[in-house]
């Protein structure tokens, strides 16, 4: 008796891809037509990319022996911190819809639930795959990595594992912004979650040159094996092993999307 | 099979996070190719109702059949053979009109191959078909409306849900939107119509037959015809003077009843916002000497200063009946000029009391029904209205303002059942549905 049953009626049934896909297409137009957020979402990267690639350190870092450049080093990690904010802001905006009414005119279409939540979470992925490659194109260009050939086939490389680290890191929106009723928090989510998890991820700093507890934390923080696993295809050197950054990826992301889904299926408007 | 299009049986709703009986055990048919109104004041029930007929909203006790499927079983088959148009807008204002429809069609199921030529129809049905490439957050409060009434069509259903599809629009929009409801209503798509409206001419122009809901019951349920019926004859509108012993108001309604032919009286209050209160003065009768003018002014002097108005209630113990008696407005002014002043307490025990209740925010407005006005349903109109005079005449403090007759509207129908006192959430309610349903839930244990 004591379960709490939901007010709202559930469709059951199994994913239906043309819906899906349609869902997708609706974010992915959402964020080309939006000229600003592009413009803006890039500009802070490069701005990233510039006062931590160039004013940081010149020194090479060393891992595991191999000496890599300063630039090359920050520009991977500038590259997974693009995923981590356009991700986690693109999963919160469901209270977009949910605050504009759209969200009532999915939920009353005959689709379960899943199909919304799965179509939703892969456009914004989509949608942070395409900020990241313009991210890490664009630091190619620009010569943060050293011009070399192999160099187009490590990025299309990042792609799949890019989609990847997407998902879980859009699952994570999406849980919250369930929850979420109005804009006010954005402030918080941005101080106490994206924040905490950009700074302890390594992506600016080598994780062998801070102390043991922190390592432990880094440890603890799934975006860290995101930075690991791009600076390993990029740069070819990394501190864990890729099989386990691709583990934990897939674990992470298998994790935050039943999150996700979970949440939406329990999701009052 | 039966004519029913829908069938209502025992629909309940208890929101139990906030403890409101929103519907209560209501039953009701709708016939196919039907337009059916829903009308209700505010937190009636009716969106309540019309999310639950559509598969939106968990039913907690009760059951429905829309287009033979029930809805806790086969909540897919109901939404696929249903439009919608809910209350608040539900569009996305970044995707073109088109492409709203769009997503609609594959939400919805339809082939690929049927989804270009269905779209092109409901937007010529809409006359939207020249504007369905702009954003929609560019269009107009009524081409939402439309453009939203369109989409609710696209998988051609058998049932359409309009939840107040005209709020805010102007009239002629309005106009426009009525054509179209009745369009689809007849002729070939015989669509059934389920609509909620506050606009009781909208009911009245559009509906084969209305459902008036109060506090999630139905109170009432026929054509418009005859509803006006059961308030056969005229509507007799008295509008009194400022009534001085408010007591004798019930006296007057029991007397007024006696008469033979008068069926019903309700009464309720008119509030001017606009007077101020020096314009309130008439000279009491007996007083006939006095100028108008002057005493105004003198009013209005008293009432701006505390000073001044405490002398004044020294001097003329009427000043203080006067304050009594006086509208909310006056009141509150008074109460203002003494919120800073420490005089409040030279005044006498019964307007300091007053002025503090105002001034703490705990003065009621309800007890300020100095004006009522008396509606009272009779057979014919013409030949009471001379007794009705003379009864109240009869009643020395009170006195008729204005009388006013005509045969009922639907508006008179909707004000007879839900009564005329505006809805607020008041704490008695509360108590009410709160008591209500610990006696459900005593009932099923």
């Amino acid at each position: 008796m004591s379960r709490k049953v939901s007010n709202y009626v559930q469709i059951e049934g199994n994913l239906r891809w043309e819906s899906i896909w349609y869902l997708a297409k609706r974010e992915l137009l959402a964020f080309v037509r939006n000229k600003g957020r592009i413009v803006s979402s890039i500009a802070q990267s490069i701005l990233f990319l510039f006062v931590f690639g160039a004013g940081f350190s010149q020194l090479p870092i060393t891992i595991d022996g191999i000496s890599i450049s300063s630039t090359a080093f920050v520009a991977s990690g500038i590259a997974a911190m693009a995923v981590l904010f356009s991700g986690v802001f693109g999963g919160l905006g469901i209270i977009r819809d949910k605050l504009f009414g759209f969200m009532k005119e999915l939920l009353v279409a005959p689709v379960s639930r899943r199909t919304l939540m799965i179509g939703k979470t892969l456009g914004v992925a989509l949608q942070t795959l395409v900020q990241f490659m313009i991210i890490t194109v664009l630091s190619a260009v620009i010569g943060f990595y050293g011009y070399d050939l192999s160099l187009i086939w490590r990025i299309l490389a990042t792609i799949p594992v890019g989609l990847l680290f997407s998902l879980g890191v859009v699952g994570i929106g999406m849980t919250i912004s369930t929850r979420l009723t109005d804009f006010q928090s954005f402030g918080l989510i941005q101080t106490f979650l994206i924040m905490p998890m950009f700074w302890l991820s390594g992506a600016l700093f080598a994780f062998n040159t801070v102390p043991l507890p922190m390592q432990v934390i880094m440890m603890i923080n799934p975006i860290s094996y995101g930075v690991d696993i791009f600076r390993f295809i990029l740069l070819g050197v990394s501190f864990f092993p890729f099989w386990l950054d691709l583990t934990i990826l897939a674990v992470f992301g298998a994790l935050l999307i039943s999150l996700g889904a979970y949440s939406f299926s329990n999701m009052e408007i | 099979m039966s004519d029913n299009i829908i069938e209502v049986k025992n629909l309940t709703k208890i929101y139990e996070e906030g403890k409101v009986l929103a519907v209560d055990d209501i039953s009701f048919n709708i016939k196919k190719g039907e337009i059916f109104a829903l009308l209700g004041p505010n937190g009636a029930g009716k969106t309540t109702t019309i999310s639950m007929l559509a598969t939106l909203l968990r039913a907690t006790g009760g059951n429905a059949i829309v287009n033979s499927h029930k809805i806790d079983e086969e909540p897919d088959m109901i939404r696929k053979s249903i439009g919608v148009v809910f209350q608040e807008p539900s569009l996305d204002g970044d995707m073109t009109g088109w492409e709203n429809l769009e997503l609609h069609a594959v939400l919805y199921g339809m082939e690929r191959s049927k989804r270009r030529e269905r779209i092109n129809e409901v937007l010529e049905l809409v006359n939207l078909e020249d504007k369905s490439d702009m954003y929609v957050k560019n269009y107009s409060g009524g081409m939402k409306r439309r453009l939203e009434i369109a989409r609710g069509l696209i998988h051609t259903p058998q049932v359409l849900f309009l939840d107040e599809p005209t709020l805010g629009l102007d009239p002629q929009t309005r106009r426009k939107i009525w054509e179209k409801i009745k369009e689809l209503n007849s002729g070939d798509l015989n669509m059934t119509i389920l609509i909620t409206t506050h606009y009781m001419e909208e009911a009245d122009e559009l509906a084969d037959r209305i459902c008036i809901m109060d506090h999630g019951k139905i109170i009432a349920l026929d054509t418009s015809e005859n509803l006006k019926k059961e308030l056969s004859g005229d509507i007799i509108e008295l509008e009194l003077e400022e009534v001085k012993d408010f007591s004798k108001i019930p006296n007057l309604i029991a007397q007024l009843k006696q008469i033979n032919g008068v069926k019903e009286i309700t009464m309720g209050t008119k509030h001017d916002k606009d007077r101020t209160s020096s314009e309130m003065f008439k000279p009491p009768p007996g007083m006939k000497g006095i100028n108008p003018e002057v005493m105004r002014r003198k009013i209005n002097e008293v009432l701006s200063d505390p000073k001044k108005f405490l002398q004044a209630i020294k001097k003329f113990p009427r000043t203080g009946q006067f304050f009594l008696n006086a509208p909310y407005q006056v009141k509150e002014k008074v109460a203002r000029m003494y919120k800073e002043s420490e005089l409040v307490d030279d005044l006498p025990p019964k307007i300091k009391e007053i002025i503090q209740k105002i001034n703490n925010g705990e003065y009621k407005k309800e007890e300020e029904i100095k004006e009522p006005s008396l509606t009272i349903s009779c057979e014919d109109g013409g030949k009471l209205i001379s007794e009705i005079i003379q009864m109240v005449n009869q009643f020395n403090s009170v006195k008729i303002k204005t009388i006013h007759m005509h045969s009922p509207t639907l508006e008179d129908v909707f004000l007879f059942y839900t009564g005329s006192q505006i809805r607020e959430e008041s704490s008695s309610r509360m108590e009410g549905i709160k008591k209500h349903i610990q006696m459900r839930q005593l009932k099923q244990k």
